[in-house]
């Protein structure tokens, strides 16, 4: 080969190489029962009532378990750390999506009350004022509204009459 | 593939048929293969990522619905299956061992290689006709996705909206159940290259490969069965 590797200022001769590494054949034996066992247990636990613990008790076992057949079946603890990089790197990428959405998840209905940017039309209706999602801010298409849904009128907060012009101000009033 | 001298071949005397005329060595082929493979798995994760994310963003808004709905599925299919799969990914990596190991142009070595090779791929199949038995049964209970959702004209009240639970579980089973059929394609072309002799000490990345896709599914039903099926 015309160009020779350096790896830690010393010549490389197979450093583009993969490297060979055959298990014995009873560590797969072992692990195989590993994973069984873990299997039965993840089963057992499902009818255990551990309350809000038993996610986290599944994910933890699948975790353990997946942990196992990634570094032993598919050689990732023998392997080339690059393919070990790329593996991680990807679970690091899987965790800023899990992350950032599940933030999401939980601050979205702090932020909704406080800023009232999303109208949640159950819980208003609960609480008397119904708001119809890209109709109660339009009043040709409330006015429509209006007169294909005629009982509409008794749950909005109004005397059930007026309908018409009035009541479109009225509907895009409550919204804010 | 180059006959031709081959003047800046590094290890002395290695000129295995099945090198490549860009690779300079079969364990470059083989790590650039390997790297590949191990690219298109991190894709194939950041995909399944999705449908997971998927379920705990319902599991989120409709927790009781989801614990409701679940109870429908069979704990006792799903840990069949489970078994049946790990089972596979331990035939799978003793047909890669056996790989690892054998002497080249040797019908016994090929013969134990294809030998795991078939038990791994009737595991698949095993696996599917479970799946058969369970798919069959949510389709006679009306237990579908979205608008096919008709479980209570069955006679089963599920509280909340099971419509979308049952949306989250076929996508999820489904594109798994697609990835054995792949997988199960796979086997079949991995087997008919170890007919051919094609595998041995010095060219197992064709069979290693196979098996990193196999154990792939595998790892991702690992995470499939206790969410969908035994959480509470």
């Amino acid at each position: 080969m015309s160009n020779t590797i350096f790896l830690n200022g010393k010549e490389s001769p197979d450093a583009v190489e993969t490297h060979h590494h055959v298990s014995p054949a009873s560590h797969y034996v072992v692990v195989l029962m590993a994973l069984f066992v873990l299997t039965g247990l993840t089963y057992a636990v499902s009818f255990a009532d551990l309350g809000p613990l038993s996610l986290p008790v599944a994910i933890f076992v699948a975790v353990i378990k997946a942990s196992l057949v990634v570094a032993f079946f598919m050689h990732l603890k023998y392997d080339d750390k690059y393919n070990l990089f790329v593996f991680l790197g990807t679970l690091i990428f899987i965790g800023i999506f899990f992350g950032f959405t599940l933030f999401d998840l939980q601050a979205r209905d702090a932020l909704n009350d406080e800023q009232r940017t999303f109208v949640r039309r159950e819980e208003q209706r609960n609480a008397g004022e119904v708001l119809q999602v890209g109709i109660s801010n339009d009043p040709t298409r409330l006015a429509e509204y209006e007169a294909a849904h005629p009982g509409h009128g008794e749950a909005h907060g109004g005397d059930g009459e007026a309908h018409g012009e009035g009541e479109a101000a009225e509907g895009g009033a409550a919204e804010h | 593939m180059s006959n031709a001298t081959h003047a800046a071949h590094h290890t002395t005397g290695e000129h295995n048929p099945h090198l490549a005329h860009h690779f300079d060595t079969m364990g470059q082929q083989a790590g650039a293969a390997k790297l590949g493979m191990w690219l298109f798995l991190a894709t194939e994760l950041l995909m399944f990522s999705g449908l997971f994310l998927a379920y705990f963003v319902i599991r989120g808004f409709y927790p009781d619905m989801v614990l409701g709905a679940h109870e429908y599925l069979s704990k006792t299919a799903g840990g069949i299956n489970t078994c049946v799969l790990l089972f596979s990914s331990w035939t799978m990596a003793m047909a890669v061992r056996a790989a690892q190991v054998g002497r080249p142009n040797n019908a016994e070595d090929s013969a134990k290689i294809k030998k795991y090779l078939l038990l791994t791929l009737l595991c698949a199949g095993i696996f599917l006709v479970v799946k058969y038995f369970e798919y069959s049964a949510k389709f006679e209970h009306g237990m579908l996705p979205g608008k096919f959702y008709t479980a209570h004209l069955h006679g089963y009240e599920i509280e909340g909206l099971p419509h979308i639970f049952f949306g989250i579980y076929f996508f999820m089973t489904g594109l798994h159940g697609v990835h054995v059929v792949v997988g199960m394609g796979i086997m079949i072309w991995i087997y008919m290259r170890a007919s051919r002799g094609e595998f041995s000490a010095q060219n197992y990345a064709g069979v290693e490969n196979a098996g990193l896709y196999w154990h792939l599914v595998d790892l991702v039903w690992i995470f499939l069965f206790p969410l969908l099926y035994l959480v509470k």
